[in-house]
């Protein structure tokens, strides 16, 4: 409102006029003096003594004077500092309207500012959206930092390795969790498929679980109650299940009425007593339903040497790390050794507990977010490099302008704010593109299944964090807001900056940096800013190049199998009544149906295949009679498969002889073993006749008939010591088929389909895929991080080559009437054109030369997801170094043609 | 009788539309002019004749009283005498609606 009488602002700030009008301090006392004293005139004029008149004039001040007089000159600072802060404002709008119309003026130059800012603060948002979600954001359970997985942890035996992350037997368990004491709670826990009856069979994903699973994690109960905590004393105590919230909103409607119900698992009532909170779907991530562990397995508990239960277990508030790695440590290292029976060698076996926090993801997945992130900030730097360069290309063709107003007495202060704007404006712009971006990429991100690309069952890691928890949120969008803030306040400084130095009279002169040649200030800067692109390009060039040739060897590894023509799916059988222990009439009919279809030459069926990521985690029992102490017994797969299995994925039988005829179920035991495992057992010798024995399906011991080829559990590494024993000779409810045909396995799925339906409507069929599907889920990670760093990489160079292009440009601008000097004494076009590419090609070889030494310190980071690839390989450097220098000479190759051209009449010319 | 917001700014500014004068002159006018009903104490004055002096509304120049005495003199600017016109018309609508509604009697 004040405006409206006083000057504009506009006006006032044009004239340089003082923003306060008030009285100045001197003022005010001497007024505030010349009122008492009328005061006190008025007084002695009624009659009053002067000596009292002006204490009296004082009094009826009704404030102490210094009061009065500092409440008066506060007042009037106070007034003038909100007019300058309105001021401020106003000049701010001011720049900013400016900086807009400036912008709208060159469309190319602020489209392409806009383009490389929105893809580096896009792409950079989106993967920083995964990092968050993937690292950073607390795991989404009450006091998350006191959560620990506990692991058993056993030692390298003899040149087999061990493992620090092994999962519990329940009486070794359960042994722990009476005797700890820094543990608040703990619970078993293990995945699980529950066959539903109702009435049709259905497979749900769920856990079995220790009765206090939920309360140990911490997990609320949304409807109903929590299982009975007494149930983990009690094994088969009672059937009860807790429902996952999905599964109660899909199949139940969310009804309350279905608790104390009851539904049919794996053939046996159960009663829903509860549902879980919104969104909780067990560690495994997948879980639809909660079981007691005692409940399902009963006397299946006892095997103290049967690793297959994980252990979640919630630190004592006042416990440290520490305490709890320590007691974890002792505890686990003595039971492991009271387990072992007495007479035998010690256990060195142990135990661990790690904060859960350091295992939601795999090492792998951190170290690939964490690698990508870098690589994408490398292509924001670069970005931002090339938004620098322009930016200063800009400052160099408005120098007259500037110098101009400059000259008027612009003031320098308010001339680098201007400018500052205009970056602050430009980059915040370029933020908002960036979203579209960032958007875009998080949800390319969050589709991602994690099963299939990380090799779930691997290592660390659980299913608790999922890609599909990327998502853009408040902080991805702060986090644009800060880097593009920091970007334009970066960049728009370096163009103040060369204000600053700008000499008055040089600038007047006429467009000083312009004429200053290749040698110039702000030239100069902006080849410095080229060698850093193409540095920086070079370190992403050379870890795309090795991402890509580890690729590239990965895809022609030999995984042991030929999946082509190979379909693949799941069968688990429920035959009507009661549960029995002999499917072997139901898989002779599979098999036969199956090879009855026209093309299928050979029906695999075995409890495992290849590529699912399963590992050996049980043990020997005895070799040849004599007996191997279990916890010093190499870790060792165990599967059962017939004949087929192997003819269908093409495994080769290396020594002796094929499962036949002769191994029905009534017959010696017999068993095949892959290479691997005949190399760490029979060093030496030939396995063929010895017999062993093992835990976990084998029932007592059995003859090695034969070695097979061996098949690789993950597409990166090396196949586990196997041991297969016939089909023949044990039962199975659920088993993998593997369909060897001659035409297109994928053509096949509906007719085995329809082959299964007909021969048992009750068989579940779950996981179809042709193995080809699986080989290239099984490589998805390296795939995937290959064309992430590829397309980090491919920006980069093109930003780094448009730089080039850039820089070369203006540098001939510049030195035009050299050039036009030059081809006037005789200088052919050839010789033109030469002298403009080696110019280019120095800086590209400089910023070579730095990025390849950069490269070979950096890429060191990526050894860990690079197969059987060095991080110095000196192929990829070649290849990419020679990318390089050819995609820049092509960006130098235009504006030296232009220079080639130019008319040296027209050149002398110009002023 | 404590006065209405923005009210002495207005009385303010009606007395030097008179002549100018400085602070205890003004407040003696509208004293005068109000039977004594409205008494403004000086350190209210001073801080609204140094706002409307920020604001351009009032000029202020040290003059002589007629006591031989330096004081400070406000006279009205240009901007002082729009306001001045516009806030009175304001004020006299305003009260007149107040007066009417609360001048009417029962039929």
């Amino acid at each position: 409102m004040p405006a409206r009488f006083g000057l504009r602002p506009g006006v006032r700030r044009l004239f340089r006029l003082p923003t306060g009008h008030g009285p100045a301090r001197e003022e005010i006392d001497d007024e505030l003096e010349a009122v008492i004293q009328a005061r006190a005139d008025a007084l002695v004029a009624t009659g009053m003594a002067p000596a009292h008149a002006r204490d009296a004039a004082m009094r009826a001040l009704g404030v102490p004077l210094e009061t009065l007089r500092a409440q008066l000159h506060k007042s009037v600072e106070d007034r003038a500092r909100r007019m300058r802060a309105r001021d401020y404002l106003a000049d701010a709008a001011h720049d900013a309207r400016y900086a807009v119309r400036g912008l709208l003026r060159t469309r190319g130059f602020t489209f392409v500012v806009l383009a490389t800012l929105a893809i580096g603060i896009g792409a950079t948002t989106a993967i920083f959206s995964a990092v968050d979600a993937l690292l950073l954001r607390p795991l989404p359970f009450a006091q998350p930092d006191q959560l620990m997985q506990l692991d058993l942890v056993a030692p390298d035996v003899g040149r087999l390795t061990g493992s620090d992350a092994m999962p519990w037997s329940y009486p070794k368990f359960a042994e722990f969790r009476s005797r700890q004491g820094v543990f608040s709670g703990l619970a078993v826990h293990e995945d699980m498929q529950f066959a539903v009856t109702a009435p049709q069979v259905e497979l749900i994903r769920g856990e079995s679980v220790g009765a206090s699973y939920l309360r140990t994690l911490g997990v609320k109960i949304a409807a109903g109650r929590d299982m009975d905590l007494s149930f983990d004393a009690h094994p088969e105590a009672s059937h009860e299940v807790v429902l996952g919230y999905a599964l109660w909103q899909s199949r139940y409607n969310g009804a309350p009425g279905v608790l104390g119900t009851t539904i049919d698992i794996d053939r046996a009532p159960y009663t829903i007593v509860g549902v879980a909170e919104a969104g909780f779907r067990g560690l495994s991530g997948k879980a639809e339903m909660f079981a007691p562990l005692t409940a399902r397995r009963g006397a299946g508990l006892a095997g103290a040497h049967s690793y297959v239960f994980g252990v979640i277990a919630r630190r004592k508030p006042r416990v440290t790390l520490a305490q709890a790695a320590a007691a974890t440590a002792t505890l686990g290292a003595q039971i492991n050794r009271e387990f072992v029976k007495a007479g035998r060698a010690d256990s060195a076996w142990t135990a661990r507990a790690v904060p859960l926090n350091a295992l939601r993801v795999s090492p792998l997945v951190r170290r690939s977010a964490l690698v990508l992130f870098g690589a994408v900030s490398l292509v924001l730097l670069i970005a931002c490099a090339n938004v620098a360069n322009l930016l200063l290309g800009r400052a160099t063709k408005r120098q007259r302008e500037i110098s101009v107003r400059l000259a008027i007495g612009a003031d320098r202060g308010r001339l680098v704010r201007l400018l500052l704007t205009e970056s602050v404006v430009l980059a915040l712009a370029g933020g908002a593109c960036g979203i579209v971006f960032a958007w875009l990429g998080t949800r390319a991100l969050s589709a991602i299944d994690p099963s299939a690309t990380l090799g779930r069952a691997r290592g660390n890691g659980f299913g608790a964090i999922s890609f599909d928890s990327i998502h853009l949120d408040w902080r991805a969008l702060a986090f644009i807001a800060g880097v593009s803030l920091l970007i334009g306040i970066l960049f728009g400084l370096v163009p103040a900056m060369s204000l600053r130095r700008m000499s008055l009279a040089d600038a007047l002169r006429g467009g000083s940096a312009e004429r200053r040649g290749t040698r110039g200030v702000s030239l100069g800067g902006r080849r410095a800013l080229v060698v850093a692109e193409v540095a920086l390009s070079m370190v992403l060039l050379a870890g795309s190049g090795l991402m890509l040739r580890s690729l590239a060897k990965l895809l022609t590894t030999d995984y042991g199998f030929d999946g082509s023509h190979v379909l693949a799916l799941r069968v688990t059988s429920f035959p009507a009544g009661a549960v029995t222990d002999n499917f072997q009439g139901f898989w002779a009919g599979v098999t036969r149906e199956l090879r009855s279809l026209p093309g299928v030459t050979a029906v695999g069926l075995g409890s495992n295949g290849p590529l699912e990521g399963g590992s050996g985690t049980s043990t020997i029992k005895s070799l040849d009679g004599v007996a191997m102490d279990a916890d010093r017994s190499p870790l060792v797969g165990v599967g059962e498969a017939n004949a087929d299995w192997f003819s269908a994925l093409r495994v080769p039988l290396k020594q002796g002889r094929m499962f036949d005829a002769r191994d029905v179920e009534a017959a010696p035991h017999v068993v095949l073993i892959n290479e691997t495992a005949a190399r760490a057992l029979f060093p030496g010798e030939s396995p063929i006749g010895h017999q062993v024995a093992a835990a976990g399906g084998m029932d007592g011991s059995a003859t090695i008939v034969g070695v097979v080829g061996d098949v690789r559990q993950f597409a990166d590494s090396a196949a586990p010591p196997e041991l297969f024993i016939p089909l023949s000779q044990f039962g199975h409810q659920q088993l993998e088929i593997f369909v060897r045909t001659k035409q297109q396995p994928a053509s096949l799925a509906a007719s085995v389909r329809e082959t299964l339906r007909e021969l048992d409507a009750s068989a579940a069929l779950t996981d179809m895929q042709t193995m080809d599907e699986r080989t290239s889920a099984a490589t998805a990670r390296a795939r995937f991080g290959a064309l992430l760093i590829g397309l980090f990489a491919a920006t980069a160079l093109s930003l780094a080559l448009i730089g080039v292009y850039g820089v070369m440009s203006l540098a001939i601008g510049a030195r035009t009437r050299e050039i036009g000097v030059r081809i006037a004494l005789g200088a052919d076009a050839g010789r033109v054109r030469r002298l403009v590419v080696g110019d280019a090609m120095s800086l590209v070889l400089v910023g070579g030369s730095i990025g390849l030494g950069s490269a070979v310190l950096s890429t060191r980071v990526l050894q860990s997801l690079l197969f059987d690839l060095s991080t110095t390989d000196p192929a990829t450097y070649i290849t990419i170094a020679l990318l390089l220098l050819g995609t820049a000479l092509a960006a130098a190759w235009i504006p030296a043609r232009r220079a080639s051209r130019i008319d040296p009449m027209q050149a002398l010319r110009t002023d | 009788m404590p006065l209405l917001k923005g009210t002495l700014d207005v009385l303010v500014l009606k007395a030097l539309s008179w002549t100018p004068m400085h602070a205890v002159e003004i407040s003696s006018w509208i004293q005068d002019r109000s039977d004594q009903r409205v008494v403004v104490d000086d350190p209210a004055m001073l801080q609204a004749l140094h706002r409307m002096e920020e604001r351009k509304l009032i000029v202020a120049e040290w003059g002589v009283t007629r006591n031989g005495r330096r004081a400070r003199y406000y006279r009205l600017a240009a901007a002082g005498k729009k306001h001045l016109a516009a806030e009175s018309e304001r004020f006299v609508d305003h009260f007149d609606a107040l007066l009417a509604i609360l001048n009417t009697r029962k039929a």
